[in-house]
């Protein structure tokens, strides 16, 4: 998780940096359902996951230790 | 966020433990030379990485760092003589050299037994007022980190350790975290003379309030007296944060809008793995050094000027604490928090509440998370860039040592006393890297 988290948040200042803005978190399966299954308070009250300030998308084209931040 | 495994991983240091086999491959700062004095003086137990051990300095001077335990029957060794060159144990006589050479056995007769065993001996160094001490396997040491401080006379640097009982990660994470310091340090900003500062929608009036805390530079603003400026030259709390991973660790700079146009303000810190953060706007650093998996020793070492008074700098390190709560004796610097003033709160005389200076006030938000924080509940912002590099440093690190290499910034590849940190103000189009000189540890001149 932490290569993948430490990916991300590069993206995002990369993003910031040049002036564009960030709206979601596209990650692998595999990675959403790490973080849902550490974040079950969150996930019982049907709050969305989030990482990094991020709206969290599971996505199967995504792989593992390479998040997409949009 | 981390897994409950990954946080487990990354927390626990005892021996056999990834992250403990990872630290075990650096020097490690493990005691206060001024708790060794002189020669045959009594000897110390040191707790770090989850094992104990006992130092000591013989008649002659040299430093000993030994396994506590007698290898005969398990008496500690704190308990001991120090005398003729080596400790000996109370409970049946066996003596020790500062090598872990077994000097003499007087329950044993034959000399077969200490002529082929040696006791747990680790090799130390001293700099920087500091015993540092390498527990990786023999003969793999690496080079001495020679801070720029290191080789000061002792005279010229001052040296104070609180033990906080928490996971060391969470004192280390606070460590490089430039982002609290306009919020949880007001106080301490106010009483340098920053003045009235707001925190989202919180307008704090910025007027001293703890006079006797220990501030960085020693000049204070009295109550009444108009704000200086420079102190903190910066409203902004959301700073941007640029971070270049080097040989040692990372340098990371959180740039803030400064007050003046066309300027910007930028705190640079240097993160050297495994243990120490070279703060800008210091002359020293902080090192944070797990004891066991739930407490640490939070190390200040700050070089001081030629001809200053070294017992006023250390006594000022702990002006406005309560000796209850913090002192420089050995049995005395557990960190204990002060009672939370909760009416200069409500007044809006003080924001955090907490009389001692930003240690205090570190201490108190770093222990508040539990013994060890659990990292699933967190919520990471892009602003805690420097504590996400820091855990995938020490992750890859992990995966290193498993693979039979080397961790990261083990320290073949750069210059101790190369790395620096800064505080300014500066043009908004300059590269805060030219303020680093060698920004790489190295003689490579800054881009």
């Amino acid at each position: 998780m932490s290569v993948v988290v430490d990916n991300a948040c590069t993206q995002i200042w990369d993003a910031w940096e040049g002036g564009a803005s960030v709206t979601s978190l596209r990650v692998s399966p595999a990675v959403y359902e790490a973080v849902a299954a550490a974040r079950t308070g969150e996930v019982a009250r049907h709050y969305p996951l989030m990482l990094l300030g991020l709206p969290l998308v599971a996505d199967h084209a995504v792989a593992t230790y390479d998040p997409v931040v949009i | 966020m981390l897994t409950a495994e990954e946080n487990e991983v990354l927390c626990r240091v005892g021996p056999g433990t990834p992250m403990g086999e990872v630290l075990r491959r650096y020097w490690t700062p493990a005691f206060q030379l001024g708790d060794l004095p002189g020669p045959d003086c009594p000897p110390i137990k040191v707790t770090i990485l989850g094992e104990n051990f006992v130092a000591f300095r013989d008649t002659e001077g040299k430093l000993g760092f030994l396994d506590e335990l007698c290898c005969h029957r398990g008496a500690s060794l704190t308990l001991g003589r120090v005398e003729g060159c080596g400790i000996r144990c109370l409970y049946h006589g066996w003596k020790y050299a500062v090598d872990g050479t077994i000097m003499e056995t007087p329950n044993l007769a034959s000399t077969t037994f200490k002529d082929r065993v040696k006791h747990g001996a680790y090799p130390v160094h001293e700099a920087g007022g500091l015993g540092w001490v390498y527990l990786g396997p023999p003969g793999t040491e690496p080079p001495f980190p020679n801070f720029q401080w290191a080789d000061a006379p002792q005279e010229e640097f001052s040296v104070s350790e609180i033990i906080m009982e928490c996971n060391w990660m969470q004192a280390q994470e606070g460590s490089i975290d430039s982002s609290h310091v306009g919020i949880l340090h007001l106080d301490t900003l106010a009483t340098m003379g920053s003045g009235p500062r707001s925190v989202g929608s919180l307008d704090f009036p910025g007027e001293p309030w703890d006079l006797d805390m220990q501030v960085p530079g020693g000049v204070r603003r009295l109550p009444g007296e108009a704000p200086r400026p420079g102190v903190w030259p910066s409203e902004d709390n959301a700073p941007k944060i640029e971070l270049e991973t080097t040989p040692f660790g990372f340098h990371y700079a959180a740039i803030r809008d400064a007050d003046e146009p066309g300027k910007k303000f930028v705190r640079i810190t240097a993160f050297v793995l495994p243990y120490t953060a070279i703060i800008g706007g210091t002359n020293g650093g902080v090192i944070v050094v797990p004891r066991d998996d739930y407490s640490c020793s939070t190390i200040g070492v700050f070089r001081m000027p030629p001809g200053s008074d070294k017992a006023a700098m250390e006594a000022r390190a702990r002006r406005g604490i309560d000796p209850a709560v913090w002192g420089p004796e050995p049995e005395n610097r557990v960190l204990k928090l002060p009672k939370q003033d909760r009416e200069a709160m409500a007044a809006g005389r003080s924001f955090a509440g907490f009389r001692g200076g930003n240690r205090v006030q570190d201490g108190a938000v770093q222990t508040s998370a539990g013994r060890m924080y659990d990292r699933a509940k967190e919520h990471l912002v892009p602003a805690d860039l420097a504590v996400i590099r820091l855990r995938r440093l020490f992750a890859d690190s992990i995966r290193l040592i498993e693979a039979g290499h080397d961790p990261v910034g083990i320290g073949s590849d750069y210059e101790s006393a190369r790395v620096t940190a800064v505080s300014t103000i500066i043009d908004a189009d300059q590269d805060w890297r030219e303020l680093v000189p060698g920004h790489q540890g190295t003689a490579e001149a800054a881009r």
